[in-house]
């Protein structure tokens, strides 16, 4: 684990980033709070119904057209990506 | 000896015309060789009928006689493929609640003729007071007591009393003082929860924006290099034609608010699902011995529920149709045409241990939650604050150090 640690931190601190490598100190607090808190309390938890619920669909369809490029960009994914997030509800029509 | 009840004279899953043209079809799941009051074992008579858990059968306490209702999916199901439902079918057992109809029942005793009060909204049985006989509920009154089946338990209680142990004692370290003092597993209960389980025909359509990584490269700025990305915009477009097999919704207003600030809810519908293929008709000797609690929404009142889930169902299931878009998707825009539902209420057993607590002045009860078929437990234990971020400061402490060491070395 330290190996690993260290081995994450040289190429960090050799970059030039000083100030946010003094960061891992508060940010690792906070992760191992919620961490714990989440494996005692479970409020994350749910049933995973789009999983384990018996469905059958067909095959989908759909069309994807080019509309435009992104030149340039410090994003490295594109904004508001919910692909993941099946649960977010987005404007119905 | 065991044997099997069904009830005579039905065509299995065939919707009834109702005399009202504008009502939903309705199929009927009424256990017609059984009614309100005295129901006595067929073989010897005696009203002492239990569910034999470990065996999933109705056993006769005097004569060990086993048997069990038959199963209601090939009622409800009949021969209608899922793709070709249309409408909206509630089975009987489903139908909209009355305010009228009172939660509390009064049965007149066939054994004495005495008269006993059972209160819906706990028990469905009672035993008279004069002559010992057990009084059941199971004539289909509108006030959601009596559903149209129910799934018995299949997990012993010493099952989940391990279980629950096992749960909790795994989290011990930084459990609140009071609950390690307070924790007796022993007091679990076997509840039957309400639920809607519904079968859908559905369509969705969805809209949004893709990317598709074209350029990876870097700058120097000063000291630094900077990273930048070009990328080709798609609109993007999905349609999914689906079916969902007995997706299991909340039908108590108390248990579907899952709002985790300030309830554990969630933990009960973490459990799910069950093996619902399996319920059986209803019968209320099934839950002789258990608490329950009684259905207070309407279809119409879960409805929104049901969208919300098939428009999840359907995010889910375009997913991998737009894997090629590697620096994600945004959807915009989505729309839901249900063709057809299928309404079952349901009792699913669940073996339940609350613990009441107050933590800055707010009360919650935390549950450990067992399913009744499957076994799979989740809880919500309270947590001893001081202790959790005090573990949080070491470890964030000790990671402080290594980096403090780690650039005193690099310089």
């Amino acid at each position: 684990m330290t190996t690993l640690l260290i081995g994450l931190l040289i190429p960090l601190a050799s970059s030039g980033d000083t100030p946010w490598i003094l960061l891992l100190g508060p940010a690792g607090a906070v992760a191992v709070y919620w961490g714990l808190f989440q494996y005692y309390r479970n409020t994350d938890k749910s049933h995973a119904f789009e999983h384990e619920t018996l469905i059958e669909s067909q095959p989908i369809t759909g069309t994807d057209q080019k509309v435009d490029e992104v030149r340039g960009t410090h994003r490295s994914s594109i904004d508001g990506d919910n692909a993941h997030h099946h649960r977010q509800r987005v404007q119905r029509w | 000896m065991t044997d099997s009840q069904a009830t005579p004279g039905e065509a299995p899953g065939v919707a009834e015309p109702t005399t009202d043209p504008s009502a939903p079809p309705r199929i009927d799941t009424a256990n017609d060789a059984l009614r309100d009051g005295v129901n006595r074992c067929p073989k010897c008579g005696s009203t002492e009928i239990r569910l034999r858990v470990s065996a999933g059968m109705l056993t006769c306490l005097f004569c060990r006689y086993e048997w069990s209702e038959a199963r209601i999916d090939p009622v409800v199901s009949g021969e209608v493929p899922l793709q070709d439902l249309t409408g909206t079918i509630v089975a009987s057992g489903a139908s909209d609640i009355s305010p009228e109809v009172a939660g509390i029942i009064t049965l007149k005793c066939a054994g004495c003729g005495s008269e006993v009060v059972v209160n819906t909204a706990e028990a469905m049985s009672s035993r008279c007071h004069w002559c010992r006989h057990l009084l059941t509920i199971n004539e289909q009154v509108p006030n959601g007591a009596v559903p149209d089946a129910v799934l018995p338990f299949g997990v012993t209680r010493d099952q989940a009393l391990q279980s629950i142990r096992d749960f909790a004692g795994a989290r011990r370290m930084f459990a609140h003082r009071k609950f390690r003092r307070d924790f007796a597993p022993d007091k679990v209960v076997g509840v039957y929860l309400p639920y809607l389980v519904v079968d859908g025909n559905a369509s969705a359509d969805v809209q949004g924006h893709g990317e598709i990584l074209t350029r990876r490269y870097t700058r120097k700025e000063g000291d630094q290099e900077v990273t930048y990305y070009d990328a080709d915009v798609y609109q993007v477009n999905r349609h999914v034609d689906f079916t969902v097999d007995d997706l299991t919704i909340e039908s108590s207003a108390e248990r579907a608010n899952q709002d985790a600030f300030v309830n554990t809810n969630n933990i009960i519908n973490a459990i799910l699902p069950f093996d619902t293929k399996n319920a059986v008709r209803w019968n209320a000797n099934y839950l002789v011995g258990f608490t329950s609690e009684r259905r207070d929404q309407d279809v119409a009142q879960v409805q929104p529920v049901l969208e919300d889930q098939l428009l999840s169902i359907a995010r889910s299931q375009v997913e991998g149709s737009v894997a090629r878009y590697d620096r994600g998707v945004r959807w915009e825009a989505e729309h839901l045409v249900v063709h057809g539902t299928r309404w079952v209420s349901m009792y699913l057993p669940v073996w339940l241990y609350s613990y009441y607590s107050e933590d800055g002045g707010q009360a919650m009860v935390h549950y450990i939650a067992v399913n009744g078929r499957t076994g799979e437990t989740m809880g919500s234990i309270p947590v001893s604050y001081g202790r959790l971020i005090l573990a949080a400061l070491a470890a964030g402490t000790v990671l402080e150090v290594l980096v403090l060491w780690l650039l005193a070395v690099m310089s």
